[in-house]
């Protein structure tokens, strides 16, 4: 087990969808124009239930990011290793100066939490405002919640705020049945909506390889050249826009009580 | 814990060694979010690294913030931890004060219109040339029709005090603010009951009625923070609103109450009250005046008269008013801000003010609190000249009977300006405020400006107000000059003074408003009415706060530690009985109805709809839309629309429509939410902009002032935005 695990523990019944930390990160992240780092999702009473008003009707909001996955299928879909999860603090990172911009990351993740930078021309995505944490400062959505929905930290310290929350409630995680990547993201109590995480989606070589593949031989040479060199093919044939889940607003979700 | 450089090799740590990474390394450029005005640094390569106290400017709320400042840039505005007002949070468009600040659409530097009014033609023009030419047009305009004959509307901002104190040394009454769009009609009501507009305790409230007030989008500090930590320490919250907003999926029980109708469910609220015996017999006999008539006036109010007049079952009704009496004191009718609705909104903001004094919450933990002293004095300016060719009042008095003095109508001014009488206006001068966009009936403002001489408008950008202007002055935003101190009410978080000093210097040509009314005041004679700095005038203001200087530059933030409760002990109320008023006399004696009589809203005619407008929290009223942060969170306002009669009209989600009133038209896509009443549509502000200066929104959306007509309150001269019908038709069809 690591010493360290940073995790968000998000009070989701506190959120009122003020959009403050999705605004938050893009200023402190530099997140281009079109392009999210966080979100919030949205859970709304069906419409007979609406139309009859009263005691029924409560809605939800649901803050998110990068979940930091135990399993992160992201790091499975990368072929140079430029994602991987930070030894010292389980986070997961892009490691900037290894990604080739290939986006096989991206549909890999259940969430829809990476991006493709248009500018940088690699891939993006919460990593819990390293800069600010280098200063020891807390995640830029974390400070500025107004209802302070979002906790951060160690999970594995039990002074920390986000562990004591844990020890204190219990929790949910939210997850594809199929793809289940045990996200280090918790919500507290219940939580909703619950179904929008979709499968993760494998570049073909990679699913092909990882189906015959034993676990044992991911970390073999071979493998890697093989995925470097279809990767890097890929990145010369493809668009510049990888299929991505972007606009918050847009990202609402069907009733989920 | 194993460095990962010592790790086995793994894929990414082979790579980091060989040729293709290296070569992917160089892919990465610098991202120029705040785009051409800054460049953008790279994480951690600033050489010099500031953090500077300061508050935001946004909005209203003055929410304190801590600015980094890399190599002179603000690279990120963070919420003050230590503020307690805004419990150390900055919401979406405090973050978005970054954008504001590097904004590439904002004002450089002088304009003076060249073409037609609106034509969007300017000239570039110099400081001293543009000051010189506001005095001599202001001079020409106080010799010729009086010095009353300039109208100013200074907007809601630390430095329009300065507007306030030009306008009394020049000699014009003729100031009014965004107040009259606002919430004057609940001034109105909270002071003809308790002789002072409170604070609602919402921290420390066990059970919340929000009738009118959408308090979790609106964001207000610190009440919409506190309803959060109520709820959780399990204040119960009921709403009522016509629509399903985030206050409404947030709260226990929702109503879409029939619009027009709040009267008549808070009357069935006092009726319970009082037949069931369930206030206070004590508190009563010692603070309300007018029981007795009003239990004759509530006799005939019942739950389920009020349910035929506003669709809440009277059994809710019946069972809301006897829960909200339990929880009395701590319980409150939530008072609300914006409250321009209906031609009635005093009236009805009394029947709200009714109950509240009916649960006995008033100076209560968790009730309805009185100011708390804050500690700044006014500082000791000369005494305003005194001009003997002036008219006896402003121009817009006596047009609603019970209007402010001070703040006037700006409704009421522009029929005055138009109607020439009693006596012409033809000068303006505008600071941060824009009615082309916020006051209903858009047409009339035109034709109100077709009346004007001259209109200078001071603004960060070309609002539409500044699009119509003659001269056009750019101002720093908040985050660039010093400001006088501020003293904010904090219901129960606090009582406190907040003040700006420049985080980095002014952009551009930019002047403060201060510098600018300075520079006119001079070339006016006036200069001696000018002869201080805002610092000087800061000091004065903080003289008899010896330990203030020191915690707003340690802390961005002085609190005084005042009493908070218990404040009317041994202390009468300021109205004509010295009790709380029920029955108010004094507006018996003015032929308005001492208690409020429910007046049911006009029907809406079958082919069309009831327009009612409010806010999110990406958005104050009509001044952020352009930011390109919150542009982004939403680019265009929409129509809401019930599917039921959209389907009936062949719109469609998204379908293009154009929407009608007797005052104009929009079109505007539409937003089927089976969350609003079906005989009522919903729209945002702050679109359908006449400016190309505003390059993000111009061509989007529609505009609320050009659609709304301009109903008042009858008392407090209030806008009433929610007295207006809108036909509906898909585009083209």
């Amino acid at each position: 087990m690591m010493k360290t695990q940073l995790a968000m523990v998000i009070d989701s019944s506190k959120c009122i969808d003020c959009k403050a930390c999705t605004v938050a990160c893009k200023v402190e992240n530099q997140v281009p124009e079109g392009h999210w780092r966080n979100w919030v999702k949205h859970a709304e009473p069906d419409a007979d239930r609406l139309a009859r008003g009263g005691k029924d009707t409560a809605g939800h909001f649901q803050p998110g990011a990068c979940m930091h996955c135990e399993e992160p299928t992201c790091v499975r879909a990368c072929p140079t290793g430029a994602t991987y999860k930070d030894e010292a603090d389980g986070s997961i990172r892009v490691d900037s100066a290894l990604c080739i911009g290939c986006g096989s990351c991206i549909p890999a993740c259940p969430y829809g939490a990476r991006y493709r930078h248009p500018e940088k021309k690699i891939v993006d995505k919460c990593d819990y405002c390293s800069a600010r944490r280098a200063r020891g400062e807390l995640p830029a959505c974390v400070v500025t919640c107004p209802t302070k929905a979002r906790t951060f930290g160690n999970l594995h310290d039990p002074k920390s705020e986000a562990a004591i929350l844990m020890a204190a409630n219990s929790t949910v995680r939210v997850a594809n049945p199929e793809s289940d990547t045990r996200p280090n993201m918790y919500y507290i109590g219940a939580t909703a909506p619950l179904n929008w995480p979709v499968k993760a989606q494998f570049p073909a070589p990679i699913s092909i390889w990882a189906k015959l593949a034993k676990p044992l031989i991911w970390g073999a040479v071979g493998l890697n050249a093989l995925g470097v060199l279809v990767m890097l093919g890929k990145q010369v044939l493809m668009a510049d826009d990888a299929p991505e889940a972007e606009d918050p607003e847009n990202q609402k979700e069907a009733t989920h009580g | 814990m194993p460095n990962r450089l010592n790790a086995p090799i793994s894929r990414r740590n082979f790579l980091k060694w060989s040729g293709a990474a290296a070569a992917a390394a160089t892919a990465g450029g610098r991202t120029p979010v705040l785009h051409a005005l800054v460049p953008a640094n790279e994480p951690g390569t600033a050489s010099q690294v500031e953090h500077k106290f300061s508050v935001c400017g946004m909005c209203l709320n003055k929410c304190g913030l801590i600015a980094r400042v890399e190599d002179g840039v603000v690279t990120k505005l963070d919420p003050n931890p230590k503020f307690l007002k805004s419990r150390g949070m900055l919401c979406a468009r405090g973050n978005a004060g970054v954008t504001q600040l590097y904004d590439p659409d904002r004002l450089k530097y002088p304009l003076l219109r060249k073409g037609k009014r609106g034509e969007g033609k300017w000239q570039r023009i110099s400081w001293d040339e543009a000051l010189d030419y506001a005095a001599d047009k202001m001079k020409i305009i106080a010799e010729k029709y009086s010095r009353c004959g300039m109208l100013f509307t200074p907007g809601s901002d630390m430095q329009s005090t300065f507007v306030h104190w030009f306008a009394e040394v020049f000699g014009s009454y003729n100031i009014t603010t965004h107040e009259s769009s606002c919430l004057v009609s609940r001034n109105r009501a909270y002071l003809d009951t308790f002789g002072e507009v409170p604070f609602s305790d919402v921290l420390h409230s066990k059970y919340i009625i929000m009738a009118g007030a959408n308090r979790f989008e609106a964001l207000i500090t610190p009440d919409s923070i506190d309803l959060m930590t109520a709820r959780k320490n399990g204040c119960k919250l009921v709403v009522l609103d016509p629509r399903y907003t985030k206050t409404a999926a947030l709260a226990d029980e929702w109503y879409p109450v029939r619009p027009g109708t709040d009267m008549a469910f808070f009357l069935a609220l006092a009726h319970v009250i009082i037949m069931e015996n369930l206030y206070d017999p004590q508190f009563a006999a010692e603070k309300l005046s007018g029981l007795n008539e009003l239990a004759d006036h509530v006799m005939s109010c019942t739950p389920e008269w009020a349910e035929t007049e506003g669709d809440i079952p009277a059994a809710d009704i019946r069972r809301i008013a006897r829960e909200l009496a339990a929880a009395a004191p701590a319980a409150i009718v939530y008072p609300g801000r914006r409250t321009s609705d209906y031609i009635n909104s005093t009236q009805i903001r009394r029947s709200m003010a009714i109950v509240n004094a009916l649960l006995g919450n008033w100076d209560q933990p968790g009730g309805l609190l009185g100011a708390r002293k804050v500690g700044l004095a006014s500082p000791e300016l000369p005494e305003a000249p005194f001009y003997e060719d002036n008219p006896d009042d402003r121009l817009d008095h006596g047009r609603a009977h019970m209007m402010f003095e001070e703040e006037g109508s700006f409704k009421h001014m522009r029929d005055a300006i138009i109607e020439q009488q009693p006596y012409p206006v033809k000068g303006w001068f505008v600071y941060k405020y824009n009615p082309m966009q916020s006051l209903a009936n858009r047409r009339k403002t035109l034709e109100m400006i077709d009346k004007l001489d001259f209109i200078v408008t001071v603004d960060i950008a070309m609002s539409d107000t500044a699009w119509m202007s003659d001269l056009v002055l750019p101002a720093p935003s908040s985050l660039e000059r010093q400001d006088p101190a501020s003293g904010l009410q904090g219901s129960s978080a606090c009582a406190c003074v907040v003040t700006r000093d420049p985080v980095v210097p002014a952009l551009f040509e930019s002047r403060p408003v201060f510098d600018i009314l300075k520079g006119i005041a001079g070339r006016l004679d006036l200069g001696e009415y000018f002869d201080f700095t805002v610092a000087d005038y800061r000091k004065q203001q903080l003289r008899k706060l010896p330990d203030a200087e020191k915690a707003l530059h340690e802390d961005g933030v002085y609190y005084n530690p005042s009493k908070l409760y218990g404040v009317y002990e041994g202390r009468v109320y300021k109205t004509r009985s010295k009790k709380i008023e029920l029955h108010n006399s004094r507006y018996a004696d003015m032929g308005i109805e001492p208690m409020p009589v429910y007046q049911p809203p006009r029907q809406i005619p079958s082919d069309r709809f009831r327009l009612v407008i409010g806010r999110n929290a990406y958005f104050t009223h009509c001044s952020t839309q352009n930011n390109a942060l919150l542009h982004e969170l939403m680019p265009e306002n929409t129509l809401w629309i019930h599917p039921k009669p959209a389907s009936r009209l062949g719109i469609r989600n998204g379908s293009t429509v154009v929407v009608s009133s007797a005052a104009g038209r929009g079109e505007i896509k539409a937003e089927l939410k089976p969350g609003i009443r079906k005989d009522t549509v919903f729209m945002g502000s702050g679109f359908g902009v006449l400016s190309t200066g505003m390059s993000n929104i111009f061509g989007s959306g529609a505009c609320v002032a050009e659609l709304l007509e301009d109903y008042a309150d009858e008392l407090s001269g209030n806008s009433a935005m929610h007295e207006t019908f809108v036909q509906v038709s898909r585009k083209g069809a």
